[in-house]
């Protein structure tokens, strides 16, 4: 039987991470970034260092996602990807941070 | 040329073999004799191919390796050794990283111009100068970043090498994948997917790589690429506050010493350098009529700048002591300074009770705001490829 904490359930008790933030990306024909609008100003992408593509849930709200590693005119390395459901760009980062310990156990090290 | 890397390879091994230059071509072990109940601390290549390494017990380096020389572990020798040789680095380079004992880093971008040479003479010249002040073999390698200056250091075994800008790619591209600063483990497995060069790795994608071996793998690929946005970071020089007190009679019980520290600290204390921080380390000495030197140090738990504190933790060493002669003076130095200390627990590792408090707390804050302010991050679907949907926040409650 599990008790009732009393605490009310929702309620903005839970929020995701890193969720996907909208990008101004100029893309070539064929897709690919060439140019990102980073802080007021339309950046060039010299190089795009990684692609990778994550196609999932297709049997409910299917994700199909284009994800580059590019690095701009400026020098910084930013992860976007293309929403290829909705044809609308995002910035994420790929690594996520990393999980809290459980409470009462130290972390190792 | 910006970056270079000074590195005496098994630094404990040539010092032994410059002071005793019998010792060279022959196995030799640091770490003390093989009867002694430790593990090596160093070996030269001789006895690293009869299997010998860091960290193996004396007794088993003397099965592997019987013909090896066993000698002490001189650390004092080690540490003054290493310091003559950052000084005279300082000497050529504003920023000098030491590594470890006998690896440094400097900066020496614009010195050759400035000495009016070419960057391999200045080098040469450089790596030369270090040899004759040091008697060390070392080699020394120059290269636009600090990945491709230490990886060349590191295969060339003596001598000077220089990496010209453009060209670090290609250069790395030949060495082998041991050079990377990555764990013994993954150059094994490296190794194992026929991986042996860095140009092997190079060609991968980086998805691959982190995919295999995670940020390591990331991080190999990045530099295996000549990319590496390491900087040198000079260490700052310590402030080491010392003082003085020559006692008014010769002394042998401990009651003058204590109170001639005590002194002593309080006027070490009021100095200007050490207002507003607190202080890691003390070192005190005795001066004895038989012209030795006793010297015994307290490390504190916390930094303290509090004369009492100090005196507490080093009264009972004084007071153990048996002196072979009367004292004649007392001297201290502080050292490891910090900033003023606070005590800062830990949020989330509190006892039960506390942890009812804590909850308290943030009910309160919560309810002052209008909700939760206050969140843990927890793995929802850790599986998952969708980043978004691996990590989430909930509120920190009950």
């Amino acid at each position: 039987m599990v008790t009732n904490s009393g605490t009310a359930a929702g309620d903005g008790r839970f929020r995701p991470l890193n969720e996907p933030s909208p990008a101004a990306v100029e893309a070539t024909p064929r897709g690919a970034p060439k140019a990102m609008l980073w802080r007021g100003s339309y950046q060039r992408v010299v190089a795009v260092h990684d692609t990778w593509r994550i196609d999932d849930e297709w049997w409910r709200d299917e994700i199909a996602r284009r994800y580059f590693v590019v690095e701009l005119e400026s020098g910084r390395r930013v992860t976007i990807f293309h929403d290829l459901v909705r044809d609308l760009w995002y910035q994420q980062t790929y690594e996520a941070p990393k999980a809290a310990a459980p409470m009462g156990r130290k972390r190792a090290g | 040329m910006k970056v270079a890397c000074l590195l005496v390879a098994d630094f404990l091994v040539a010092l032994a073999r410059r002071d005793d230059t019998s010792l060279r071509g022959r196995p030799v072990i640091i770490g003390g004799s093989p009867e002694e109940h430790a593990a090596v601390v160093a070996c030269s290549p001789e006895a690293v191919a009869a299997g010998v390494g860091i960290g193996t017990t004396l007794r088993r380096a003397l099965a592997l390796c019987p013909k090896a020389v066993f000698l002490p572990h001189r650390e004092a020798v080690a540490t003054e050794a290493a310091g003559a040789l950052l000084d005279l680095l300082r000497l050529y380079s504003p920023a000098v990283e030491a590594v470890s004992p006998g690896h440094a880093h400097l900066d020496i971008r614009g010195l050759a111009e400035m000495a009016h040479m070419e960057d391999e003479a200045y080098l040469r010249d450089l790596q030369e100068s270090a040899v004759n002040a040091t008697g060390l073999p070392l080699s020394l390698a120059a290269a636009e970043t600090v990945f491709a200056a230490h990886a060349a250091a590191t295969v060339r075994a003596q001598g000077a090498v220089l990496v010209h800008e453009g060209q670090a790619r290609a250069f790395l591209s030949r060495l082998p994948v041991e050079v990377l600063p990555v764990s013994p483990v993954i150059h094994q497995r490296l190794r194992l997917f026929g991986l042996e060069r860095l140009g092997q790795v190079a060609e991968l994608t980086l998805s691959a790589m982190q995919a295999q071996f995670g940020r390591d793998g990331a991080r190999a690929w990045e530099l295996a690429n000549g990319r590496d946005d390491a900087r040198i970071v000079p260490k700052p020089e310590e402030v080491r506050i010392s003082e003085e007190l020559d006692l008014p009679a010769p002394a042998a019980l401990s009651e003058p010493l204590i109170a001639g520290t005590r002194a002593l600290l309080q006027r070490a204390l009021e100095r200007g350098e050490l207002k507003g921080h607190s202080l890691r380390r003390l070192d005190w000495r005795l001066g004895l009529e038989s012209g030795e030197q006793l010297t015994r140090r307290c490390v504190f738990r916390e930094p303290t700048d509090d004369p009492a504190r100090m005196l507490f933790a080093l009264q009972p060493k004084i007071e153990r002591l048996q002196l072979p002669a009367a004292a004649v003076s007392v001297g201290v130095t502080l050292s490891g300074l910090c900033s003023e200390y606070g005590h800062q627990a830990n949020l989330w590792q509190v006892g039960p009770r506390r942890y009812k408090e804590l909850l308290e707390a943030v009910e309160q804050l919560n309810a002052r705001v209008g909700g939760p302010q206050v969140f843990r991050i927890v793995e929802v679907q850790g599986w998952s490829r969708i980043p978004e949907r691996q990590l989430g926040m909930v509120a920190f409650g009950p």
